[in-house]
């Protein structure tokens, strides 16, 4: 037996940074309608491929008697064809609370179909899911020690076999054997042991070869290349680094609006923000005049949709002298705040001052031009659990501003940034799926059913109200911190023609920590 | 050199009679066959994988029947020592039995080894979709070693069982079920090479050239029966041919998608390959050749056997590529429900067609291959004669 004992482990070839549809964060947090029905989905996509899904769906009221599920690919001839859905359970007496899993078959841009039945009918609501092996499980000591025991029974035994077929096998009954016999036996074994030696070998490479040619699958986010042309013009040059061989950089489609949408963060104390949207100029190339920036190390996070519905986000580094751009327009916004680190210790010491009320209640964030973003609720945070954050804005009066106004279609954005660079999520008021594909996954399932059409109307989706006048003040995000550590989150509402940034810090702790 | 006053007959009751291990045995193997089978049109039918399915509980059933039968073998032996039985023993690693018995216990416990091993292969590389990976070659070799282990056990009683006539034929009828049983599991493992759409192309013949001449020649030799080879060549066409008639009888739906074909019902295996006309015609050479050497007999054989097959299995393949076999007895028209519409085995197209040099320099390679599978066969045929333990 190979990679046991006297062998290493095979490698851990994931790292948190290697997460598609976002770094490090590869759950689907969602919140959708399934006609009359509120939901609340994560989906989390298995680690290798083909694998299992584990699906979560809580819902906001009681009355649903059962859920389906049903794996497709989000796009091509195969999305045409599902399988028989499988009924979701109930693993408590939460009669609200359902739970169920899924094989995904193939890396790549899939799609989970809801269908809910309760008092109210029946709904439907489909959520995308990326799917891609992220990583190769190395094997537990325990489980390895036992195998190499098994291993070294099984090797011992067939030499004793053959020992004892090739010498007393033979002797009539009751015979006993000869000297010859013996020594026929002895060097039967000797041959079966260098035989066997020789098949171990022979098992080790092969394993090695699977290995490799799984290690091949897994996923490789699309790399790009960074740089500053003409003292404000940003290039970024896309490269594939090998995966699946069907994957194209001149395939993106628009994601509310823009092809890409790129986070720009002087980095490490992500003081100063910037949420950009990058032109594309063909061959997996993207340019933009850049605004003003203050000078610094920037790490730029540059998401992408592909035709299939294929969400990715690639990480670059970017070092810039002060710019002297163009002012932002369009959907171009900036912001600023204190460093994350020293943000965090700022409100240890206010915590410590005693004011712990607005801290364990919510979190207020004061913009430039005297408006204030507040973080309701923000409780302490536990890894993976699903919560919906919500953030509300007031004018410098402190009431909700009458102007309202959607960012790109939705009540605000959000970005969730680990202080080490190992998480980014982009996520919208209904999830943290990539809308582009989200749009997809709904046209498809209201071609094959009447009845989900409205059910998915954007305008339906939770903080993606379009009411054309009085919009509300608050926006709320479906998300799980994926993992304990320091979190900074850049959330973008709009009023009037002004985009506002506010920025929230907050420590997720180990589970069962303090 | 000595030997004891009294012939030791076999272990049974009555003249004739066939104790329950081995039996017991031929039940394990026999439920692995048909779980093998099973378990694939499970996965092309419903493809759902969870340990319990009906098809894997049959195939690791066979390793507790044999666990069962060894084990009472084994401990009896080594404990109980009853003169009949240690009379008939080897000894292995300080445990006497029958050499039958231990050859099935080291199946056994590769089965059983084999089980953690794939289970850590599905977490670490997902899901298996091919059949030849390390894990599940650990479970073939248990659950072949197991077969021979059976094998060997009836082959040393019909070694001993000279001039009981009665009990012989039972045990060569025994003898030659088990062999035909080997072979399926050869065919199982040739599976993956010997798609009817490959037909054409030298590969199937190498893979078959290496895997079945070896059960032919053994058998005929280790059986002394005329027809060995014709006979575990009907058996396994035959219940290859069952196994296409009877697993659509019952309903499957996939679980896994996407779902490119519209199953219904379990889908049937591929049609069974003509190994009947290889077969007879090894088994007429061996007993006109009765003279001539292992190694010319070997040599003869070789080329025998791949052209006898090439001659019937190639038109045979090309009826298979027509609408005409599209019916319940040759089921070309089951597809597992993965396999899009637009792949060579729905279009009904033969894939990878060698060039001509490369079909004669691999059907060559099929022929040296076919010889010294022949001649191990013989060999070792020639030593299960010899078993009496």
């Amino acid at each position: 037996m190979k990679r046991l004992k006297w062998l290493p482990c095979i490698l851990i070839l994931s790292s948190a940074t290697s997460g598609y549809a976002h770094v490090g964060s590869p759950d689907v947090y969602a919140e959708g309608q399934a006609g009359p029905y509120k939901m609340s989905v994560v989906l989390r996509p298995p680690l290798v491929i083909p694998g299992v899904a584990e699906i979560e769906v809580r819902t906001e009221s009681p009355g649903v008697d059962n859920i389906t599920i049903t794996p497709t690919p989000l796009t091509g001839e195969a999305a045409k064809h599902p399988p028989v859905p499988d009924t979701m359970q109930k693993p408590s007496k939460d009669v609200q609370f359902f739970t169920g899993h899924l094989w995904i078959m193939g890396a790549g841009s899939w799609q989970v179909r809801f269908v809910v039945n309760g008092k109210n009918g029946e709904g439907t609501l489909s959520i995308p899911l990326p799917a891609t092996a992220t990583v190769t499980q190395s094997m537990h000591k325990d489980l390895g020690t036992l195998l190499a025991i098994l291993g070294i029974a099984l090797l011992l035994g067939m030499v004793g076999i053959v020992g004892a077929a090739s010498s007393k096998a033979m002797l009539k009954p009751g015979q006993t054997s000869s000297a010859t016999d013996t020594k026929r036996g002895r060097i039967a074994m000797a041959i079966a042991s260098l035989a066997l030696v020789v098949a171990v070998v022979f098992g080790d490479h092969w394993w090695t070869v699977d290995a490799a040619e799984y290690a091949g699958n897994i996923y490789r986010p699309l790399q790009m290349a960074s740089a500053l042309e003409d003292g404000n013009i940003l290039d970024l040059k896309l490269r594939d680094p090998g995966w699946l061989r069907q994957r194209s950089m001149d395939d993106f489609i628009p994601d509310h609006n823009h092809e890409m949408h790129l986070y720009a963060l002087r980095w490490p104390d992500m003081d100063v923000l910037f949420h950009l949207h990058p032109q594309p100029t063909g061959g997996g190339e993207f340019r933009l005049a850049l605004p003003s920036m203050p000078a610094g190390d920037y790490r730029l996070y540059a998401d992408v949709v592909h035709a299939s519905g294929f969400p990715e986000t690639m990480v670059s580094e970017l070092t810039v002298p002060p710019v002297h751009g163009l002012p932002l327009r369009g959907d171009d916004a900036e912001g600023k705040a204190l460093p994350i680190i020293s943000g965090a210790a700022a409100r240890k010491r206010q915590s410590g001052a005693g004011d712990t009320k607005q801290s364990s209640e919510e979190q207020r964030f004061k913009l430039p031009d005297g408006y204030t973003m507040i973080w309701k609720t923000p409780a302490p945070q536990i890894p993976r659990k699903p919560e919906t954050l919500r953030f509300e804005l007031l004018d410098p009066e402190g009431r909700p501003p009458r102007d309202i106004a959607l960012y790109m279609g939705m009540l605000g954005h959000a970005a969730f940034v680990k202080s080490d660079g190992s998480v980014f999520a982009h996520v919208h008021p209904g999830g943290t799926m990539a809308m582009a594909a989200m749009d997809i996954a709904n046209s498809n399932a209201s071609k094959n059913d009447q009845s989900h059409s409205t059910a998915i109307d954007m305008g339906t989706m939770p903080g993606m109200d379009m009411v054309s006048n009085g919009l509300p003040n608050t926006v709320s995000f479906p998300y799980g911190f994926p993992s304990p550590g320091l979190y900074r989150i850049i959330v973008q509402m709009k009023h009037g023609d002004t985009i506002e940034t506010g920025v929230f810090d907050t420590d997720v702790p180990m589970l069962g920590g303090s | 050199m000595a030997t004891v006053a009294e012939p030791i007959r076999y272990a049974s009751k009555r003249e004739g009679d066939i104790p329950w291990y081995s039996w017991c045995l031929t039940l394990a193997v026999t439920s692995a066959s048909i779980g093998g089978r099973w378990d694939v049109s499970w996965h092309q039918s419903i493809g759902r994988d969870t340990f319990w399915t009906p098809a894997h509980i049959a195939i690791y059933l066979c390793g507790v029947l044999a666990g069962i039968a060894c084990g009472y073998l084994i401990l009896k032996a080594t404990f109980q020592r009853p003169t009949e039985l240690i009379a008939t023993s080897v000894q292995v690693m300080g445990l006497s039995g029958p050499l039958g018995a231990f050859l099935a216990a080291w199946g056994g416990l590769a089965m059983l080894t084999s089980a953690p091993f794939d289970n850590w292969w599905h977490n670490a590389y997902g899901l298996d979709v091919k059949i030849v990976s390390p894990p599940h070659t650990l479970l073939i070799l248990g659950d072949v070693a197991i077969e021979a282990g059976a094998l060997l056990l009836i082959m040393s009683a019909l070694n001993r069982a000279e001039g009981q006539p009665i009990l012989f034929s039972r045990l060569r009828k025994l003898v030659l079920y088990l062999s035909s049983v080997l072979l399926m599991s050869v065919m199982f493992f040739c599976m993956e090479f010997t798609r009817d759409v490959l037909l054409h192309t030298s590969l199937p013949y190498i893979a078959l050239s290496i895997g079945v001449p070896v059960c032919f020649a053994a058998t005929s030799r280790a059986s002394r029966y005329k027809w060995a080879a014709t006979s575990i060549a009907v058996i396994y066409i035959a219940s290859v041919i069952a196994f296409i008639l009877i697993l659509p009888l019952f309903p499957a739906e996939p679980k896994l998608g996407p779902v490119y074909q519209p199953v219904t019902h379990f889908v049937p295996p591929q049609f069974p390959m003509l190994l009947l006309v290889p077969a007879i015609l090894l088994d007429l050479f061996w007993t006109r050749v009765g003279s001539l050497g292992k190694l010319w007999a070997a040599a003869l054989s070789g080329p025998l056997f791949v052209f006898s097959l090439l001659a019937v299995e190639w038109p045979f393949a090309s009826f298979l590529m027509t609408p005409a076999s599209n019916n319940r007895f040759f089921a070309t028209g089951s597809h597992p429900f993965s396999v899009p519409p637009w792949a060579p085995v729905v279009l009904r197209q033969f894939i990878r067609g060698d060039q001509p040099s490369m079909l004669i320099k691999g059907l060559a390679l099929s022929t040296i291959c076919a010889a010294i599978s022949v001649w191990l066969g013989l060999t070792v045929g020639d030593w299960m004669r010899k078993i009496q333990r």
